[in-house]
């Protein structure tokens, strides 16, 4: 069995779905709100992208630029309908789930009635190629995702470090009744934050268009793996959202060289009950050494 | 512009007129009256469940319900509310409020340094906050070495610092201190406090809660009583009537 394959299909997944993991764990601990139209704005940006490939050039960084722009679009949309009428009436977490929810099944429709059920395919936008890394050759579609899925979430978590909209995110995460307390506006926050965790979701789409494709229900298993990492690493941690990816992209690799594709989902659950078993908060809780309040 | 102490004292910085508040079917705060002058100290005395807290919190618009007037600067931000608790704090905050909760309320994830920084929200402190923070840092000493220690792991009066720490931050008019002494060791609580006394307050004004009515004697310009959700007796600190004989 080849060893190297298994590692470098690892890392690419992993980079993947950890990118949509830490979108859906940003939302939940700032905003308080599940999004289950994270999968719509995944096919959406997905269509973005081939739209701007198919009307406006091929150009790689066009592409994916289109793919964020419109992954950003469908965040604020999301935002619009159902964080920012209801984001303070009570049992605002439920009402949000349903919301989100019914977007996602009636943009999902949408999307079928006006493209068609018949899936397009990107250009692959890394050229087709192969290096060769230590011994270990690596397509140039896994090695392109990898590398842009890590630049641009390092950009995106260092501008969160050191920035003061990045400031104002992380303390809403951590405690969004004191934000409001220091003068931190809960619904412009939530704009930035879907707007950013859409633009994650569109990167994501775009990468995993290079493997596989787009369709108008292409959204929802990677939202179902994203949302599980996002478990696993403790909902609210970026760190913890990042193991959890490499551990769930080991294992997708692995169950899927060793038993086949079509068990990945259940080995991967069963990860998740285990860790969840031992560590009720997620990886975040090993990591984490700070006393809650 | 020079201001006089006569101008000062005119100047309402606050003004609550027939205040409610409660929370759901509960009414903690009757129609209550309060007037705070810039440049003042103010001690607000009472038992707990007296409504010392619901006041700060009906003043930043974080009770559950309100109705009745609260001019912050002249400027109205007190709205007859039956829902959304919360909702327009941040708007009231950048009018020139700064809480200081009880129980801290902090950010247990970020750095001493970034909660100070946190609480800079206006462009000006913003712009200003490293000078702010070298004030800040005069105030509460201890803390200059915990800087890049992030909070969940401070102390329970490191964290009284660094919370208090925060509101000081603020740009602001009307400082609300709840309970600056609750739960800490009594030499520690003392400290807090004097260092709140320390503050100079220049033209904006301060409103501190304490059950500990000798922390505070003398070193306010009035003291306010509360009891059952209103304002009980008014005293300027070095008035014998209100004294009493403990001392800390």
């Amino acid at each position: 069995m080849n060893w190297s394959f298994v590692l470098s299909n690892a890392i690419t997944l992993a980079c993947i779905y950890g990118t949509l993991a830490i979108g859906i764990s940003v939302t939940w601990s700032s905003l308080g709100l599940v999004n289950m139209a994270y999968g719509f704005i995944f096919a959406l940006s997905g269509y973005g992208a081939w739209l701007a490939s198919v009307n406006i050039s091929t150009n790689p960084a066009i592409v994916m630029a289109a793919g964020i722009l419109t992954g950003g679009a469908g965040g604020l949309i999301v935002c619009l309908i159902a964080f920012i009428p209801i984001h303070d009436k009570p049992s605002f977490p439920l009402r949000a789930l349903i919301a989100t929810l019914a977007i996602s099944l009636v943009g999902n429709q949408a999307l079928l009635w006006y493209f068609g059920p018949r899936a397009k395919s990107l250009p692959r936008l890394f050229g087709n190629w192969n290096a060769d890394i230590l011994g270990v050759i690596v397509t140039s579609d896994k090695l392109g995702a990898s590398i842009s899925a890590i630049v641009l979430l390092t950009a995106i978590l260092l501008w969160m470090r050191s920035s003061r909209r990045g400031l104002e995110i992380r303390a809403m995460m951590m405690n969004p009744h004191a934000a409001s307390i220091v003068g931190i506006g809960v619904r412009r926050t939530g704009f930035y934050v879907m707007a950013l965790t859409g633009s994650l979701a569109g990167l994501a789409a775009v990468l995993l268009a290079q493997t596989y494709y787009v369709a108008p229900f292409s959204g929802i298993t990677p939202m179902i793996k994203g949302l599980s990492i996002a478990l696993v690493g403790g909902l609210g941690s970026v760190p913890g959202a990042i193991i959890g990816a490499a551990v769930l992209g080991v294992n997708e690799a692995l169950t899927s060289t060793l038993l086949g594709g079509q068990y990945v989902l259940i080995t991967q659950f069963l990860l998740i009950i285990l860790v969840l078993l031992v560590r009720p908060r997620g990886i975040a809780g090993i990591l984490d050494k700070a006393r809650e309040a | 512009m020079m201001q006089t102490a006569a101008d000062r004292k005119q100047r309402p910085v606050l003004d609550v007129r027939g205040l409610s508040a409660g929370w759901g079917p509960m009414r903690v705060i009757h129609d209550l009256d309060l007037r705070v002058f810039s440049g003042e100290r103010i001690g607000l005395v009472g038992l707990n469940g007296h409504g010392k807290s619901t006041l700060f919190q009906a003043i930043a618009g974080l009770t559950g319900w309100q109705r009745g007037s609260i001019k912050l600067n002249g400027f109205e931000v007190g709205r007859t509310r039956s829902q959304g608790p919360g909702r327009y704090t941040h708007q009231i905050v950048r009018r020139g409020l700064a809480l200081i909760p009880q129980g801290d309320e902090i950010f247990h994830g970020l750095t001493v340094e970034e909660h100070l920084d946190s609480g800079a929200f206006t462009k000006r402190a913003w712009a200003d906050r490293a000078a702010r923070k070298q004030k800040i840092l005069k105030i509460f000493p201890p803390l200059d070495k915990l800087m890049k220690t992030a909070v969940g792991r401070l102390s329970g009066g490191e964290r009284r610092m660094v919370a208090i720490g925060r509101g000081l931050m603020a740009d602001a008019d009307l400082f609300l201190v709840d309970e600056p002494s609750l739960g800490l060791a009594p030499k520690i609580g003392k400290s807090v406090v004097e260092a709140l006394m320390a503050v100079d307050l220049g033209l904006s004004a301060m409103v501190i809660a304490e059950q500990n009515v000798a922390l505070l004697q003398g070193r306010v310009d009035r003291i306010i009583g509360m009891h059952a959700g209103k304002l009980k007796g008014e005293a300027s600190a070095s008035s014998r009537s209100f004294g009493t004989e403990r001392t800390s």
